[in-house]
């Protein structure tokens, strides 16, 4: 079982050293991931990190701390600010046989380097049959008085480039599990950690160096017989939340967590859907054009028998993710939000 | 000779570079606060009495002030996160500008950004910070295209860090600055650092001044600890671009005192190097005892001037935290010009406990 912690610090800049489990085996969700990077680089020597002050520093939160001590500076490559130039050398390198995964300080700066990402390293593979094994990992999303800068959420972007596998894995072990797929798989994955749940979240994670999580599955996180809940990341842990909460009001919420987007788990989502009849897509992307209007639309049309109410999509609006806590509290789908539209569906 | 004595005058006061008392009185003062507020919010990030994330500007005041200085009212500002002290120079209020640490309606951004994400272009010509670096390069040949298609005797002056020179943006809009003789100063803090990469990591050049010479501009570099030095050599630039001589590279060097932001102790930088630049390179302890070597100030003044600093501080600190948060419900406003938001008074929300 997962436990949280709450964290110390309001901002979302990392402060304490990635440390290591703690004394009964549990890990926190960055210390999963780091856990399976350094896995794979001890497995495979193909394997190289690039981004900015992952080396010395250990990264803006401290992911590969202790990483170029073990792997030298090689292959824990501390990089200037340039954003297209370590995603297109990290596909050229792909290209020649390496399996680079490059870090961003925080997703946001993905745009920074949009073109290599959506035109070169998407588009490479379709034209040539060249497989371009890169990662791209990047803390994403908000909650964390973080504004407008330090707290988005790109997966629609990455979601919508035709080339690119896109993961955003809530728990510690779906992230190392992921990490890892994503390192061994030969296409291009955009690998988003929640900065959130970084040091929130702990669990007992396997320790097997082939534990892996295959991408594109989704897992039930709580089963449920009235209402699904569709969701990733952060949001799923508001969701389990949320959940408690209704039962004790006699209402039983399925929880799925899609945990990759793309490819996307129909499959798991209309399982479950056509069990509950009811479903709420809850996303931390915008709502209009976000990851969950293309899972309320899948499930508008192909569950649309077993649906007993209309699907409801529970998402931020379309503006950017503001600061002021007042502000961000109300951009930012809350518990009691969630808790109201699964009453008002279940009463439907 | 009656020449000569009046050479021997000129030269003399030959220091204060044409600048009257009041002028390094005023300097003084701006180095000073800059200093204070930066220590002040440090302390209260520190405590946890502040929401978000600061970006300490300490040892590069002289830098912030000096290349400002020369700027007019309505000549336009881009700086990054690290050039709070140019923007408080450049005439952000104090007052607001806490109330943007805040996260309180009367912050210039009205709670939508945080620390010194802030500007104030219709009151002062400032640039609304974003993070994303150097993306306010290209726009500031932007404004200076505007200022020269309509003949205005304008500048447009851009900031950012040694780290954001690698990025191709910065290239780009130099590259496009000269082809276009547009009235720009490019500014350089070159605080030695960028976030924990030092310059050589950085870029293979001694150093960011002598790219200038790609791109057929001047390139000047500066010390950061003399501030009159930094406003002379950035008057100039000034000057020439707004006379049509084009654009300039101004470097002006100095270490970052501080972490990147609060939460980093900055251990990769040596401690030599830091206990060097804080003893020997301070640029408000050396403008202060120039100060007092000409007799511009002592000790009566600059008490005065400590005192007032504190109040401003004060005042600054009550005035945000009795500013109420934004409204909740208008989280969705000001994105469409058409919806007025910007142009009407914000709602104001309650509760004023972060
Ligand atoms: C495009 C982009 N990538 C990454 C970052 C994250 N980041 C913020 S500040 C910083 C270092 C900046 O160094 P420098 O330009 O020297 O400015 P300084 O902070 O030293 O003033 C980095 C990497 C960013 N803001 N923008």
């Amino acid at each position: 079982m997962a436990t949280r912690t709450l964290e110390a610090g309001a901002a979302g800049h990392g402060a304490e050293p990635r440390g290591k489990r703690d004394d009964d085996g549990q890990a926190t969700y960055l210390v999963a991931v780091a856990e399976g990077l350094w896995e794979e680089m001890e497995r495979d020597e193909r394997v190289f990190l690039l981004g900015e002050d992952i080396g010395v520093y250990g990264g803006a939160f401290k992911v590969t701390e202790g990483f170029i001590e073990r792997f030298g500076a090689e292959r824990v490559m501390d990089t200037p600010i340039v954003e297209e130039t370590i995603v297109g050398m990290a596909l050229g390198a792909a290209m020649e046989g390496f399996r680079p995964v490059a870090e961003f300080q925080y997703a946001d700066f993905m745009s920074s380097g949009f073109d290599e990402i959506t035109t070169a390293l998407a588009r490479y593979h379709y034209r040539s049959g060249v497989p371009a094994p890169v990662v791209l990992r990047a803390p994403s999303g908000g909650g964390v008085r973080a504004s407008s800068f330090h707290s988005f959420n790109p997966e629609p972007w990455f979601a919508h480039s035709p080339g690119l596998k896109v993961m955003c894995p809530a728990f510690p072990t779906d992230a190392k599990g992921l990490i890892k797929s994503a390192i061994r798989d030969d296409n291009p994955c955009v690998f988003l950690e929640h900065k959130w749940i970084y040091r929130r979240v702990k669990e007992k994670v396997p320790e097997d160096p082939d534990f892996l999580i295959p991408i594109g599955k989704a897992e039930v996180k709580r089963e449920g017989r009235d209402v699904t809940i569709v969701s990733y990341g952060m949001m799923v842990h508001h969701a389990l939340d949320a959940a408690e909460t209704l039962a004790q009001e006699g209402i039983d919420v399925e929880v799925i967590d899609l945990r990759s987007i793309v490819p996307l788990d129909t499959e798991a989502i209309l399982a479950s859907v056509a069990k509950t009849s009811r479903a709420v897509v809850l996303y931390e992307s915008h709502r209009f054009l976000g990851v969950g209007a293309e899972v309320a639309s899948v499930i508008a049309q192909e569950a649309f028998e077993s649906l007993d109410a209309p699907v409801v999509r529970l998402a931020p609006p379309n503006v950017p993710v503001p600061f002021s806590p007042a502000l961000e509290d109300a951009y930012l789908p809350q518990v009691t939000d969630i808790e109201d539209a699964v009453r008002k569906l279940s009463a439907w | 000779m009656a020449t000569r004595v009046k050479d021997k005058k000129a030269a003399a006061e030959q220091w204060r570079v044409g600048l009257s008392d009041d002028q390094l009185k005023d300097i003084l003062h701006k180095l000073k606060l800059c200093r204070y507020f930066d220590e002040r919010m440090e302390a209260l990030y520190r405590q946890g009495r502040l929401p978000g994330a600061i970006y300490s500007g300490r040892g590069q005041e002289g830098t912030h002030v000096g290349v400002v200085y020369p700027l007019h009212d309505d000549d336009s500002l881009f700086p990054t996160h690290r050039d709070l002290s140019a923007q408080l120079t450049k005439g952000l209020e104090l007052r607001r500008v806490m109330a943007q640490f805040w996260g309180r309606i009367d912050g210039y951004t009205r709670g939508r950004d945080g620390n010194s994400h802030i500007g104030d272009w219709q009151g002062n010509r400032t640039w609304t910070v974003m993070s994303h670096l150097p993306i306010a390069y290209p726009v500031a040949c932007g404004a200076a295209l505007a200022y020269k298609r309509r003949g205005e005797p304008r500048v447009a002056m851009a900031i950012c860090g040694d780290g954001a020179t690698s990025n191709g943006r910065w290239h780009e809009a130099l590259n496009v600055s000269a082809i276009f003789e547009l009235p720009v100063v490019w500014v350089v803090n070159n605080n030695q650092y960028a976030y924990s990469a030092p310059n050589p990591l950085e870029f293979p050049v001694p150093t960011i001044a002598e790219r200038a010479q790609a791109y057929r501009m001047p390139g000047v570099r500066v010390d950061g600890a003399n501030v009159l030095d930094v406003y002379q050599a950035t008057g100039e630039a000034v000057d020439r671009a707004r006379d049509g001589g084009g654009p300039t590279l101004i470097e002006s060097v100095s270490l970052r005192w501080r972490g990147h932001a609060g939460h980093d102790p900055a251990k990769y930088v040596p401690k030599e190097l830091l206990e060097d630049y804080m003893q020997n390179k301070d640029p408000v302890k050396r403008f202060e005892e120039l100060l007092r070597s000409n007799g511009v100030v002592d000790d009566t003044t600059v008490k005065e001037l400590d005192e007032r600093i504190q109040r401003e501080f004060e005042d600054g600190y009550e005035f945000a935290q009795n500013s109420p948060f934004p409204e909740p419900g208008d989280v969705t406003k000001g994105l469409w010009v058409e919806d007025g938001y910007w142009t009407s008074e914000p709602g104001r929300g309650g509760g004023t406990q972060t």
